[in-house]
Order: C-alpha cells, then structure tokens, then sequence
C-alpha cells in the first residue's frame, strides 16, 4: 500500500472510530462500506468493543433517580407560581385602583370634547389640542384640590400606598426579567 | 392548580413547557422527573459531591420554574437547564475555593499529589458497590483535561446529544466530536482492565 493509501486508511479509520465513539460502540448505525472496514479492521473492531464497554461503565456511573429531589422541587414551587401571579397581577391591580380613582375624583372621563380635538392637519387643531390639554391639567389640579378636602385620608393614603406597591413590583418583575447567563466559563 | 405524577410522560419537552407556562405543575413535575437524575449526576461529578448536586439541581429546577417564561423555546430546554445548573455548579466551586484550603501537596520527591477525600455518603460514584472500579473511575475522569472533561459530563451524566453540547458550548459540531473522541481514547487507556 502506498503512502496515499495509508492515509485514506487511517482516515477511514478515525471517521469510523468517531461514529463508535458517538454510538457507544454501537455498530448497528454504520453504513455497508463503514462495517465491510470494520470486519477487516482489527483496530477499529478493538475500538468498538472498548467503546461498548466504556459506555455501559458511564452509564452505571449515573446514580439512581431520587424521588425525594422531586418532591422538594414541587413542594418549594407551589408558592413560586402564585408570587409570579401576585408579581404580574399586582401592578396592574394598582394601576386600575389609581385610575378608577383618579376618575371617581374629576367625576368621569373627559370623553368627547377632548377626543374631538385629536391632531389633524391644521396647525390650528394642535393649538386647541394644546388649549385642552392645559384645561385638563388645571382641572385635574383643582379636582385633587378638591379631593384632599373632601375624600378621607384612609382613601388617599391607601392610594398613595397602591401606587408605591404597584411601581416597587413593576421594578422588581422589571429585574427579574434579565436572560439567564451565558454558560460561565469553568476555569 | 393541578398536581399529579407523570400525566404527560409522552409529550415533548417543548409541550411540557407550554403547559406549565398555562399554569400545569404536573407538567412541571414532569419535565423535573425527566431530568432529575441526569441533572444529579452531571452536578454530581462537576462539584465532587452529591449531597450538594441533590441541592443543586433543586435549585436549578426551581430557577427554570421562576424563569420557565423567559425560555426561548428556538433552543432546547435541556440545554437551557443544564446551563443553569453548570452555571450554579461552577458559583458553587467558585465560592468553596473561596472558602477551602488546596488538598494539593507536595511529596517527598517534589511532585504535586492530591489528597483524596473519602467520604462514601458524598462519593457521586458512591452508589457503586465496586469501590476499585469507583475509584478507577473517579481518577480517570478527574486526570482529563478540563475541556475534555467537560464535555465528558455534558455527553455521558447529562445525556446531551453531541448537537445540543455544540449549541450548549457555542462550539463546531466537528470540534465537539474531535474533543470527545480524544477524551475516550484517554478513557479506554485508563479503564482498560474494566472495559
């Protein structure tokens, strides 16, 4: 055999060692041409069986399941999932609290004559838009005005309370919501 | 909230994840009981102790619950979850570094031995009832080099395919395969008489 042949021969040799590597020596994947080479490949016959061994060897070294890891990785998420909820459910809760509240205090949505003002094109439309705008602040400015003096305190502290709770979760779920890292390096 | 043992053994990974993101625990408990003993063992042999990957990989499968909707469900979700338990297994060495003395002395002639701690309750091949062939194990394991190693763990205690250790480790698939070919040529010569 030439010097190209015995490099086509180890070649064929390392490919067909890598395949028994992958399957655990298994020779039941390897094509007609790979097995006709292994039937007169000693080495890679030595190979095979060394793999089937050292598979089964690694196998063993998985240690049994353990019922008891199971069951305190279900005991300890049961409260998990409903913190998440709280966490997602919460903010919003809040949120819809300080809305219903802030229309309870100006006594109902502004609706119609702010909406008909919307942009067009006319620059004279982002005027009034403007106009409105300013109105509104100065009403909502007199209606909390209004509210300080004629809603009880509990009302607006519990308000104030909500809104504080609603942005605190909004932060926290904000922080939980970074990507998992990247596999770390083991050195 | 519905509980159960294995409901849906048959599903696939990625059905699994779907219904516990709709709020099935038993799906959840599903994909824990899939992966537990596999999870185990890879922990197992990156820390050296067992007693500390059962920890470990309940803190890795309750990591994956508090953060199942972040999965992105174009990987696989084993590859996802062994990466956070390589992750927490290697803060964990990190931090016992930290907190240890080295056990690599020095013999009479200069040369570096490490001392061995026998200890069978936290042993990862403990379960073995031939203690030679644990042992044989446990040093031609830990005499690999460390990305060889690596990906020994990855492949044969964490069950993955050669495609997800690639995807996993960002690598070539044909680096993968040239490494652990390497890595089992090592082995054989050094468990040879148990093979």
């Amino acid at each position: 055999m030439g010097r190209e042949g015995r490099i086509v021969v180890q070649a064929d040799c390392r490919d067909i060692q890598e395949r028994l590597v992958e399957a655990a020596g298994d020779t039941g994947g390897l094509s007609a041409a790979e097995q006709s080479h292994l039937a007169a490949c000693a080495t890679c016959r030595a190979v095979a069986g060394a793999e089937l061994g050292l598979g089964r060897l690694l196998e063993r070294a998985v240690p049994p399941a353990d019922p008891e890891v199971v069951e305190q990785v279900m005991v300890a998420v049961a409260p998990l999932r409903v913190r998440r909820l709280l966490a997602v459910w919460l903010p919003v809760a809040a949120s819809l609290m300080l809305a219903l509240l802030g229309v309870a205090m100006v006594g109902g949505v502004p609706g119609g004559s702010l909406l008909a003002q919307l942009p067009v094109v006319s620059s004279q439309a982002w005027l009034y838009l403007a106009d409105a705008v300013s109105d509104w602040g100065v009403a909502m400015s007199a209606a909390a005005g209004a509210a300080r003096l004629a809603m009880p305190p509990a009302i607006l502290i519990a308000a104030v309370v909500a809104a504080i709770v609603g942005l605190v979760l909004i932060v926290a779920a904000t922080r939980r919501w970074q990507p998992v890292a990247r596999w770390h390096r083991s050195g | 909230m519905k509980r159960g043992r294995d409901l849906q053994p048959a599903l696939s990974d990625e059905e699994l994840v779907a219904a516990s993101l709709d709020g099935s625990q038993a799906a959840f408990g599903t994909l824990v009981r899939r992966y537990q003993r596999r999870l185990t063992a890879f922990l197992g042999q990156l820390v050296g102790d067992i007693e500390v990957a059962r920890e470990l990989s309940q803190e890795t499968f309750i990591r994956a619950w508090g953060a199942l909707d972040r999965f992105d469900p174009q990987y696989r979700f084993s590859t996802w979850l062994f990466r956070i338990a390589h992750n927490l297994g290697i803060d964990q060495l990190r931090r016992r570094r930290l907190h240890t003395v080295s056990l690599v002395r020095q013999d009479a002639e200069g040369e570096e031995v490490e001392l061995a701690v026998i200890d069978a309750s936290k042993d990862p091949l403990g379960h073995f009832e031939n203690r030679e062939l644990a042992e044989a194990m446990r040093v031609a394991i830990g005499a690999l080099r460390s990305e060889y190693r690596e990906l020994v763990l990855l492949r044969h205690f964490a069950g993955l395919s050669y495609q997800d250790i690639a995807e996993l480790k960002g690598m070539p698939l044909g680096t993968v395969k040239n490494k652990l070919f390497r890595a089992h040529s090592v082995l054989r010569r050094a468990l040879q008489e148990y093979l």
